[in-house]
């Protein structure tokens, strides 16, 4: 199946979550950080450089990542991003947000006549 | 905030470090690129296999590249950037167009600019002083219902100026500019002077650039060291060459000995807008510079204006309550019981205090031109939506002819909105351009219009500097201009449907009605304001002719006039008529001179006339208002009438033989005569002076002779009954005044060939005097000089509206007839004669000077009711004008059109057809 197929579509906030999320536990570069998204989900999101790249630009641009070049395990240099602590707290904030909305949601969506 | 602003910096950094940048994401997608085969070889993949699904996984790098681009917002910044090139080539490309464009633009924007920093400087801009929102001027309200400059009397303004810890700080100004002479002997050297308080400088917060202002000592009346002259900075560079120790030298005014104690500063002008002053004396110093020991007292006839500066944070209603509590107390304190002029204290009691904001100074220009220039700047920004329409017109020409380059940008994949965008910034660019000629043209243009607003008595000095508001105005207006003819077009050109247009490579047969007709309704809308504006032209000239016509009652032909000042002469009682009669009768004995008379008022002029009030003996006080008894009185010398050419109607004018012993008698015009002795005969009856000083017997004289009306002020009034009475039997309960006019009628040729003659003839008489000599001529031109004026600029931009209309006519029938040369080819072949073809071709921009004439005419009867005010000797709705108009444009219209016509009459069917 082509990786295109298998690409749901993300709004560009959640996938910002997801690379704060991703972050979280250790800097990453760009292909690490889609390759991590896709093992993760198990598959169900595979993020192409042309959503991943704007995406690192944003959040560089708002100060929740930061970006150093570094040699990789291989000795070659990538660009590898790191949380920064506003980025800690978004991170924090948004998922507080998104497990809200989703209870919420998932409330509606079990309600069946006669619940409030 | 604090995300926008790294936001902001970081756009910022890109566009700056552009190649940094670029360096830095390309060396990143070659390390994902990387990754990428990394992985796959980890799975197993050969190299060549790893890489090509790498690439697949990537995409277009540039695709890339791109999206991350488009993240920030100087993406938007450079797209603009890259618009603004490619403007820049476009309209280059375009020479003939960019250039019409640009001039129209310059005209219209620097036309409209001028006219503002004039409406600026006379009526918005507030004086160079300090905190002028503090100062109020006070008046009263019988002058601010009879819309006069309020004059206080010196005394009263000493009351005010004592009362300071009550009422606050005040400074004073003589009402009247004068005219001090600053020559030695003979003919006078004239400058603008101004009496001012002692506080004068300090109050206003104008400090001097040079030496100091004055103290209150120098402001004592009459003493001598009053003797002291704040001259301005204009007067220092042009008289003494900006020579570093002017300070504490002495110069004559008025034959007075006075020391220059400081120089004002080049921004100050003076109080009054529109008028600016060369020498500032100590009011004090008034007397002995006039030569009149009754100066400032109670007694004489002298004028200031009188400023207020308000305490921080106090209102002007509450200073004014505080002032009309005192005002019984000044009043008294000021003024005697009972003045001769009849005004005693109950009327100026009666008549209160009123404070005036004064942040923009007291202007009698302004008073005199607000209407004038506001109606001027509105007929301007016709003419500027008038280009608006031409320039849209063309735009939408072109966007037809770039069809095809719009089309293959939208089928490259550009989005619309950068069809529009792209469009819309040559717009801009053009309006920008456009402005920044026409602010070249505007500073010429104020510079040119100012000094066409002086008159021979009044230099009129307005700072007409570009200052925030005017670059604001501009700014708006080009703004505004770049909407109105640069987004429509803009718009109508991106509806490109790129398939047709791309393979449509001729004018196809059928014209695309929608664009055709908002070009039609442009054009109805430019011969609708032309129009408008031509109509209004024509109704400024006419006045302007119809004031010609009014008969001025005197030959102005070779008469020249020498106002004398007499002040140094001597003045014991009756001496100085005899003085005059003297000047009169010798100045008529020199060679060249046919007629000479000495009076105190001129024809035509603006200077302060005598007035009072007659009824006739013999006859019941009337039930006439006291209005009704006022009359104009001139003392004359007897060659005086035939000086100006005045018949006599009636009995006879006043001879040599009316002496001071002689019965006392008078000469009237017809209006007098009419007025006062409806039907009945004038000569021989008897008229009393009603407004003689009370306890005075009131003099009576006998009329022995009529003349004709004479005009003596204002031009557009009825003749105002008057009556002449010789000078040597003047019995005004005053001195004789010592400013006199002199009026000589030259034999033949110019009189002005006589001043020399003249002056040496008074000098010999007494060395003491002092002239000015000024054609009659200059004295009627200025009485028409405003109606020549907006007659002179309402034509201007008429001429340059039927311009603009022409040129929109000619360029849509032009385009008419090439869009459509096929269908007209085709009928040519088929048979159609010269005429069908003209009126195939022409019809669309016919219908749309018809509609255009409709409408203006229209708006031209319900507007041009608001011009009455301005107009004289016709109707707003006047004939004439409104039959010339509409038959000036269409004839102009025809001839926009007859090149197209021809045109379209030479198409060579076979060539036509072979087009298609």
């Amino acid at each position: 199946m082509a990786p295109a197929d298998k690409t749901s579509a993300l709004v560009q906030g959640t996938l910002d979550m997801l690379i704060l999320k991703t972050l979280a536990l250790e800097p990453m570069h760009g292909y690490g950080i889609g390759m991590r998204l896709e093992q993760i989900s198990k598959g169900a999101f595979q993020v192409n450089a042309g959503s991943l790249f704007p995406a690192f630009r944003r959040l560089e641009r708002d100060g929740l990542i930061k970006a150093e070049w570094r040699d990789t395990e291989n000795n070659r240099r990538a660009k590898y991003y790191a949380l920064t602590a506003a980025g800690r707290r978004r991170l924090t904030e948004a998922t507080r947000e998104w497990e809200a909305q989703t209870a919420a949601i998932t409330r509606i969506m079990r309600a069946t006549l006669g619940e409030a | 905030m604090r995300r926008v602003a790294r936001r902001v910096l970081a756009g910022l950094r890109t566009l700056l470090r552009r190649d940094h940048v670029e360096h830095d994401l390309d060396a990143e997608l070659r390390a994902y690129l990387d990754a990428a085969i990394e992985r796959h070889m980890h799975a197993g993949s050969s190299r060549e296999a790893a890489m090509r699904a790498a690439r697949i996984e990537i995409g277009s790098a540039t695709a890339v590249k791109q999206q991350v681009h488009e993240a920030g917002w100087e993406a938007r910044v450079e797209d603009v950037w890259q618009d603004a090139r490619y403007a820049i080539r476009t309209l280059r490309n375009a020479p003939g167009f960019t250039l019409v464009a640009l001039l129209t633009l310059a005209l219209a924007i620097g036309a409209n600019t001028a006219i503002f920093s004039i409406v600026n400087g006379l009526m918005l801009r507030a004086l160079p002083v300090a905190a002028p929102e503090q100062l109020v001027l006070v008046s009263s309200e019988r002058a601010i219902a009879g819309d006069y400059a309020a004059g206080w009397t010196v005394p009263v303004w000493e009351q005010i100026a004592k009362r300071s810890s009550s009422l606050g700080r005040a400074a004073a100004w003589s009402v009247f500019s004068e005219r001090l002479d600053l020559a030695s002997e003979g003919e006078a050297d004239p400058v603008d002077g101004l009496f001012v308080s002692g506080n004068f400088f300090q109050e206003l917060g104008v400090m001097p650039v040079l030496g100091r202002a004055f103290t209150a000592d120098e402001d004592r009346l009459g003493r001598a060291e009053s003797r002291v002259a704040v001259i301005s900075y204009g007067l220092w560079q042009r008289r003494f060459g900006g020579d570093g120790d002017v300070v504490g030298r002495s110069i004559l005014v008025h034959r007075v000995p006075v020391t220059i104690v400081g120089v004002a500063p080049p921004a100050f002008l003076g109080p009054e807008v529109g008028r600016a002053f060369d020498i500032a004396l100590p009011i004090g110093s008034a007397p002995l510079i006039l030569n009149d020991d009754q100066w400032g007292t109670p007694a004489g006839r002298s004028y200031v204006a009188v400023v207020l500066r308000l305490a921080p944070g106090q209102s002007a209603a509450s200073a004014m309550s505080v002032m009309r509590s005192q005002q019984r107390q000044i009043i008294e304190a000021a003024m005697p019981p009972k003045s001769i002029w009849g005004e005693n204290q109950d009327s100026q009691l009666k008549d209160a205090f009123v404070l005036v904001p004064a942040a923009a100074g007291t202007s009698e220009l302004r008073r005199q031109y607000s209407r004038a220039v506001v109606t001027v700047l509105v007929i301007a920004s016709l003419v500027l939506l008038i280009a608006c329409a031409n320039i849209a017109n063309l735009l939408m020409a072109r966007g037809a002819v770039r069809r095809r380059e719009l089309s293959l940008r939208l089928a490259l994949g550009a989005p619309r909105y950068r069809l529009i965008q792209q469009l819309f910034v040559e717009s801009v660019l053009l309006a920008a351009a456009g402005a920044i000629l026409g602010l070249l043209v505007a500073v010429w243009a104020s510079d040119l219009l100012v000094a066409q607003m002086s008159t021979w008595f009044d230099r009129v000095t307005l700072d007409i500097s570009l200052d925030w508001r005017v670059v604001s105005f501009t700014v708006l207006m080009t703004m505004a201009t770049a909407l109105l003819f640069g987004l429509s077009p803009a718009f109508g050109a991106s509806r490109v449907t790129p398939v047709t247009d791309l393979k449509d490579m001729a004018p196809s047969l059928h014209g695309r009605s929608r664009r055709i007709s908002a070009r039609g309704g442009l054009v109805a809308t430019q011969v609708a304001l032309s129009l408008l504006l031509v109509v209004t032209a024509g109704l400024f000239i006419r006045t302007f002719d119809r004031l010609v016509a009014v008969p001025l009652g005197f030959d102005s032909e070779r008469v020249l006039v020498v106002e004398i000042n007499a002040s140094r002469a001597p003045s014991a009682a009756g001496a100085r008529t005899a003085l005059y009669q003297q000047l009169a009768s010798s100045v008529a004995e020199l060679p060249g001179v046919e007629h000479a008379g000495v009076s105190i008022n001129t024809p035509a002029n603006h200077g302060v006339t005598l007035v009072t009030g007659y009824t006739v003996r013999g006859e019941t006080e009337r039930m006439r208002n006291e209005r009704d008894w006022d009359t104009i009185v001139n003392y004359v010398t007897p060659g005086w009438f035939r000086a100006y050419g005045l018949s006599v109607r009636a009995g006879r004018l006043i001879e040599a033989h009316d002496t001071r012993q002689a019965p006392l008698v008078a000469v009237a015009n017809e209006a007098f005569a009419r007025a006062f002795f409806s039907g009945r005969q004038a000569v021989g009856g008897t008229i009393v002076d009603v407004m003689g000083p009370p306890g005075r017997a009131r003099e009576s004289r006998t009329i022995v002779g009529v003349v004709g009306n004479v005009v003596e002020q204002s031009l557009r009034q009825d003749a105002f009954p008057s009556v002449y009475l010789p000078m040597s039997q003047w019995t005004m309960p005053f001195p004789e005044p010592d400013q006199v006019s002199l009026s000589i009628r030259a034999k033949s040729g110019s009189p002005i060939l006589l001043t020399r003659a003249v002056a040496a003839q008074l000098l010999t008489i007494d060395r003491r005097l002092s002239f000015t000599f000024r054609p009659l001529q200059d004295q009627i031109d200025a009485a028409r000089h405003q109606e020549r004026l907006i007659a002179w600029l309402s034509t201007f931009f008429g001429v340059l509206a039927l311009l603009l209309a022409a040129v929109g006519l000619f360029g849509i029938a032009s385009s008419t007839v090439v869009r459509r040369q096929t269908e007209i080819g085709i009928r040519m072949a088929l048979g159609a004669q010269g005429r069908d073809v003209i009126t195939l071709a022409l019809r669309q921009t016919a219908l749309a000077t018809v509609a255009g004439l409709v409408i203006g005419l229209a708006a031209a009867v319900s507007l041009t009711r608001y011009l009455q005010a301005m107009l004289f000797g016709i109707t707003p709705l006047d004939p004439i004008t409104f039959i010339a108009a509409p038959a000036v444009l269409a004839l102009v219209a025809v001839v926009a059109c007859v090149m197209p016509a021809r045109r379209a009459t030479s198409i060579d069917p076979m060539a036509a057809l072979r087009c298609e």
